[in-house]
């Protein structure tokens, strides 16, 4: 065999050799590929599993809060007006006011009033309560909440009473008995009642009466 | 003759350096993707495993719900109760 046929023999044997080793390990790197691939594609499997229903369950929370938000802001303004509602909100939650209510826009500009510096938690409570009269006009600059002298009696007139106090001044009771300055004769026929016995009491027109012939 | 040793001399010293250079980049490229695989394959696992939690989010729903039962209720009892403004 001539010389150059040997190399070019030697060559393409080199050529081959390097094909198969390269080739090889391009395998292996391509199989633990496909394996970190699969490993990777079921843990996505999972994730997608498990987050299928945070959708819901949260969109569910969120719609519960927002209801809840809703009605108490609602409340709160009707209770005590938009802007104590916003100096109340200020007041607990410092810095809380410019953010304004949700269903109230416009609400974030209104300037708080000072019901936090002068109050504290509890006492604003009993505030909004009603019965804060003996604080009420503890502030000594700013307005006073309520009307200090008359906001017991503000409430009370919201609350019906079991006996009727006003007017103050309500008729006796009739006395009855031996006793009793009225005296009156046995009724002889149900829904006849005869007159007293003792002098009776003299009306405006009795002395108009008398006169006549 | 002469061309014999030419073309045995190519393929030994300028076809067999390329095939090499060529088959090692894409060896290259192949292990340089399985690292990155691998951490991909971690980090999914890792997130898998922080959303078995995702079961206690009924817990939360149901205490919400209640939560704002209570609040209404109590909200209605307020409004029953305090003066508007």
């Amino acid at each position: 065999m001539p010389a150059p046929g040997i190399v070019l023999i030697v060559g393409v044997v080199l050529i081959v050799a390097a094909m198969v080793y390269y080739l090889v390990a391009t395998i292996l790197a391509l199989r633990r590929i496909a394996a970190g691939l699969d490993d990777a594609i079921a843990a996505v499997g999972e994730i997608v599993e498990k987050s299928a229903p945070v959708e819901e369950v949260v969109g569910d929370i969120n719609a519960n809060l927002d209801a809840a938000v809703d009605a108490l802001e609602g409340l709160l303004v009707k209770k005590v007006g938009l802007v104590d509602a916003i100096g109340l909100v200020d007041g607990l939650y410092p810095g809380a006011g410019a953010a304004g209510l949700r269903n109230f826009p416009g609400s974030g500009e209104l300037k708080p009033p000072r019901i936090g510096e002068v109050y504290t938690r509890g006492v604003l409570t009993l505030a909004r309560l009603g019965r804060e009269a003996p604080i009420a006009a503890a502030s000594p600059e700013g307005p006073v909440l309520r009307h200090a002298a008359r906001a017991a009696s503000e409430v009370r007139v919201l609350y019906p009473h079991d006996r009727q106090i006003r007017p103050e001044k309500l008729p006796n009771s009739p006395v009855i008995g031996t006793d009793s300055p009225v005296q009156y004769e046995e009724a002889l026929t149900p829904g006849v009642r005869p007159r007293p016995r003792g002098p009776a009491p003299t009306a405006p027109g009795d002395d108009d009466t008398k006169a006549r012939p | 003759m002469i061309l014999y040793w030419i073309g045995a001399l190519l393929v030994l010293l300028v076809l067999f350096p390329v095939v090499v250079y060529l088959l090692r980049g894409v060896l290259e490229a192949a292990q340089g993707i399985v690292p990155s695989v691998e951490r991909i394959a971690a980090a999914a696992t890792a997130g898998s495993q922080d959303l078995d939690a995702v079961p206690l989010l009924l817990t939360t729903q149901d205490q919400v719900r209640q939560t704002v039962e209570t609040v209404a209720d109590y909200g209605g009892s307020l409004d029953m109760i305090v003066d508007d403004a």
